[in-house]
């Protein structure tokens, strides 16, 4: 770089010559060179200010480019990505016969703790006391402020509940999407849905697995992927359920009874149209299984299936019908029914006067121990035993619920003389009220088992035959008079023909050693319309006691039956049955206009 | 004539110095600040309180504060720069001890009436310096390494007390902002070129080692790295804010929802929605017209800045302009450039916008040195 001097010799001297100050011209020379490095600097520096516009000038349209393609695209949910194996939700609906919900699922959220991301700790714990009573705020200050990353702290929360927690604003708080079970109708059926709870869980979503019924019998059908969207249809009528458990709970009620159960079965199908059992519960929130005491004391217990009890009267009906399929006598033929029938130390007797002989039908409509003790006789009981099984009266039913197994029939483990005679009239063996219903349906339906089924099945079972068709109809004739004219006349509906059977059970004492004398099982067994016969209802009263009169009644002549009746009465228009009203006496019809 | 009887001369003084205010960037950073009225009203669900109303009282103050600063000679600001700088920094030291005495992260100095960030403060305090520095530095030295080496160590040091708070945000403006004042003073570019070929090159030794023997990183800090870098990989955890403003905005459209009518950040998707994230709402109640527009008002700001700074021939005001507008540039378009996904998610507010106190005086407070600038320049 050349520069000019700032003292050129030449003009010093030429100044001097003409008496001038010199340092004037190094004054002006450096003034001179100083604005010249101010220029270039200032090139310099316009040239980094145009660098720098260049670098804004990207930064703004690439900005704006991206706003532009942004607002151009459609906005799109972010989705998870999953971790580990996938959880599948989507559960599949439950419907009922007529395609109304049963069971569902509903979309919510659960809400969990980053305990680290916690601003305000004490604030945090005691709001969500004050939002979820049942929280220990105690234990929540001490996961909030201990070492924990991760805390539950709900499972499901309603909308209300969350936007409450949403207000509380702790970023420490979050959210995760649920599926959750819901049944819509509450207790109805409570005992059939079971219920559901989680299974594995983690923030995203969480497995939903049946734990009882009907949802832990078909779990992995309800769950399976390739099922999605169809829901699982049941025999159910939920009008019909609701009707019956509406009856059967003021029934219990009105009779003191400490529990109960009905079944009302289709006898062609071997539909279970409706299964109640009191006291029920709500399996949108099932209450904790009994540590201790007896398990069928718990609203969980299901004693439509799992209670096997000794159902009494209800089975002579096996043992006229069985000897008539034999050929051993008709409705007419006479039996000795004078008491007592002694075998050993055993004395079998009836509960009330009775004529010394009687016509087969008759020992049904006056419930004679005696006269079925000895037509069981001339049965004998590996007969008998085999006739009971082909009924399905043996085994457990095989229902689809995950409770069915354990309501296994209690057998005589010696199947003696006095047991086949005890058997005949409902002593010595437990079945459930199923059972029962099962085992009447396929006596009376014209002769063809069927099994019990909560599935929709629309179709006749072509079961084995158990007894002739002749033996069906003369054993629902039978019935059908124990209500016109024997132990169950309550149970006459009008226009609907209701057959049936009672029987009363004296309960066993639970450490053995015989029978309570105050403490019965009523069992109503019915057949409707006896002479065309579509459904059979069994009503099982747990101690009942009808105390209007002087002292209690506890026999199912005055329990169970009027029950029977009130639920037929209801339920029976909702069946679609037509009343076929007898006009017994037109005489008494007048004519009130000319 | 003298430089400075030349200057005073033709300086305004007294009140008509209000005359000579940058009365357009004034009046761009009214136009940015009711934008944020209107959003934090909205965000708010249609409500003064709790955030508009002391946005509004704090912007008025900040409008007073600017006016102040700015009527005040730009050299007694030079002159002030070294002492602002050592109270500054002292001040991100006594948060530092301050910090590790009390608990947590705790970034203000409680002031009555005003919670102050330091490293707000910073960010302006340093670029003053800067500038300052450039101006007494006679301009044949600046590219030589000794007085390179100096103000890199006035960058260095309060970005490294920012760091470690941690707010990797301001961090970054520092050393841009620093850096953008050294590039226009002058600063040979090889210097330049030398940091930026460096990091280029550590990123890319960083990267190519993975999964290789000598693999500088573990693997679980690539994994961070990772969702650092592109969120959308954890739509739920890190990513979560990213995912809900891309939403946002793509459910603004062109034209947007309308007023109050954004569903993603009103509906609570967002958390930040009244600071960092507030532009998400502008763009979905407002769209692509209304997100631009706002785009287009700070471009102005900063065009309007650089011109102040091209035709002022005092150094010093120069420079702090441009330094200045630097930092302002990097404030929103770090901010938008994160909310639109361009950019990692670093926790930068939307200047004059986003809901707080302290960055929005100390702001108004660097206008009023841009005015200060502006109003005394060399005519």
């Amino acid at each position: 770089m050349i520069r000019t001097p700032l003292r050129p010799l030449a003009r010093i001297l030429k100044a001097r010559e003409r008496g001038e100050d010199p340092g004037a011209i190094a004054a002006e020379n450096l003034r001179l060179r100083h604005e010249a490095i101010a220029d270039k600097s200032r090139a310099r520096a316009e040239g980094r200010l145009l660098v720098l516009g260049a670098f804004f000038a990207v930064a703004f349209l690439t900005i704006g480019l991206r706003m532009g393609t942004i607002a151009n695209s459609a906005p799109e949910e972010p989705r998870t990505a999953a971790t580990g194996n996938p959880i599948i939700g989507q559960r599949a609906d439950i419907v009922d016969r007529n395609g109304r919900i049963l069971a569902t699922n509903l979309e919510t959220h659960s809400l969990y703790a980053q305990p680290q991301h916690m601003i305000d700790p004490l604030r945090a714990a005691s709001e969500l006391k004050a939002i979820f009573p049942e929280l220990d705020e105690e234990r929540l200050i001490k996961d909030f402020t201990g070492k924990r990353k991760f805390v539950w702290i709900r499972r499901q929360l309603s909308p209300e509940q969350m936007q409450q927690v949403h207000d509380i604003g702790s970023p420490a708080l979050l959210f995760g999407p649920r599926e959750m079970r819901l049944y819509p109708n509450g207790p109805i059926a409570s005992h059939i849905l079971g219920g559901a709870s989680y299974g594995r869980e983690d923030v995203a979503s969480a497995e939903v697995i049946g734990v009882a019924g009907i949802e832990r019998n078909f779990d992995s059908l309800l769950r399976d992927p390739a099922n999605e969207g169809k829901p699982l249809q049941l025999s159910l009528d939920l009008s019909v359920q609701a009707a019956t458990e509406e009856v059967l709970d003021g029934g219990m009620k009105l009779l003191n009874a400490k529990g109960a159960a009905s079944v009302l079965m289709d006898i062609h199908t071997g539909e279970i149209i409706a299964m109640a059992s009191l006291p029920d519960f709500d399996p949108n929130n099932r209450p904790q299984v009994l540590l201790t005491g007896d398990q069928s004391d718990s609203p969980l217990f299901n004693r439509a299936v799992q209670g096997v009890y000794e159902l009494g009267s209800t089975f002579k009906i096996f043992a006229v019908a069985q000897a008539m399929e034999l050929g051993l006598l008709n409705p007419d033929t006479m039996i000795d029914t004078k008491g007592p029938l002694t075998w050993g130390r055993f004395r079998i007797r009836d509960s009330h006067y009775l004529p010394p002989s009687m016509s087969a039908t008759d020992i049904i409509v006056e419930s004679s121990n005696v006269g079925t003790g000895r037509i069981a006789m001339q049965i004998g009981g590996e007969r008998q035993r085999a006739f009971l099984t082909s009924l399905g009266l043996a085994e457990a039913t095989p229902v689809e619920l995950s409770e069915a197994p354990s309501g296994a029939p209690l057998l005589p483990k010696n199947w003696s003389e006095i047991s086949t005679m005890t058997i005949s009239f409902g002593h010595g063996i437990s079945d459930s009220p199923l059972h029962l219903a099962a085992a009447y349906s396929s006596l009376l339906n014209g002769g063809t088992r069927v099994l019990p089924t909560l599935l929709k099945s629309d179709t006749v079972q072509q079961g084995a035959r158990v007894v002739r068709p002749e033996v069906s109809a003369r054993a629902r004739s039978m019935l059908r008079q124990v209500v016109t004219r024997g132990t169950a006349s309550m149970g006459d509906v009008e226009g609907y023909r209701v057959g049936g059977k009672t029987g009363t059970a004296d309960k066993p004492k639970e450490n053995g050693g015989g029978y309570y004398d105050d403490k019965v099982i009523a069992t109503f067994a019915s057949v409707f319309p006896a002479d065309d016969p579509k459904y059979v209802l069994i009503v099982t009263l747990d101690e009942p006691s009808e105390n209007s009169g002087d002292k209690p009644r506890r026999t199912a002549g005055w329990t169970a039956v009027p029950v029977a009746a009130e639920m037929i009465r209801r339920v029976a228009p909702l069946l679609g049955l037509r009343p076929q009203i007898e006009v017994s006496d037109v005489a008494s019809v007048t004519l009130t206009s000319n | 004539m003298s430089y400075l009887a030349h200057n005073t001369q033709f300086v305004p003084t007294g009140f008509r110095k209000i005359l000579y205010l940058n009365w357009p960037v004034i009046m761009l950073l009214m136009a940015v600040a009711s934008a944020g009225f209107v959003m934090l009203y909205s965000v708010a669900g249609g409500s003064a309180q709790p955030w508009m109303e002391p946005q509004i009282k704090r912007f008025i103050l900040g409008v007073v504060l600017m006016i102040g600063v700015g009527m005040v000679p730009i050299w007694f600001w030079r002159n002030m720069a070294g002492l602002a700088f050592a109270v500054s920094l002292a001040l991100l030291v006594g948060v530092e001890l301050f910090g590790s005495v009390g608990m947590g992260a705790q970034r203000w100095i409680d002031l009555g009436f005003i919670r102050l960030q330091p490293s707000e403060l910073t960010k302006i305090t340093l670029v003053m310096f800067l500038a300052a520095y450039y101006d007494w530095l006679p301009t044949n030295k600046t590219s030589h390494p000794v007085w390179v080496a100096l103000p890199v160590i006035f960058i260095l040091v309060p970005t490294a007390l920012v760091l470690k708070q941690p707010d990797l945000g301001t961090a970054l403006l520092l050393l841009f902002g620093g850096g953008a004042v050294m590039f226009l003073a002058g600063v040979h570019w090889a210097y330049f070129a030398t940091v930026i070929g460096a990091g280029v090159g550590a990123v890319y030794a960083v990267f190519v080692s993975r999964g290789t023997t000598w693999q500088l990183l573990k693997d679980y800090q690539f994994r961070r790295i990772d969702t650092f870098l592109d969120p959308a990989n954890d739509p739920l955890g890190a990513g979560y804010h990213i995912t809900q403003a891309k939403i946002a905005l793509g459910s603004g459209g062109w034209t947007g929802r309308g007023f109050m009518q954004g569903t993603q950040s009103r509906l609570n998707f967002l958390p930040e929605k009244h600071t960092d994230f507030i532009f998400t709402t502008l763009a979905e109640e407002f769209g692509f017209v209304g997100a631009f527009s706002l785009l287009a008002l700070y471009v102005l700001i900063i065009v309007f800045c650089v011109a102040s700074a091209m035709n002022n021939k005092d150094r010093f005001a120069a420079l702090l302009t441009m330094g200045i507008a630097m930092t302002f540039f990097l404030f929103f378009s770090v901010n938008m450039a994160m909310v639109t996904g361009l950019a990692p998610v670093v926790g930068v507010p939307l200047p004059l916008v986003s809901y707080g106190g302290s960055a929005m005086l100390v702001l108004m407070v660097a206008f009023g040195l841009v005015q200060s600038a502006h109003v005394h320049k060399p005519r």
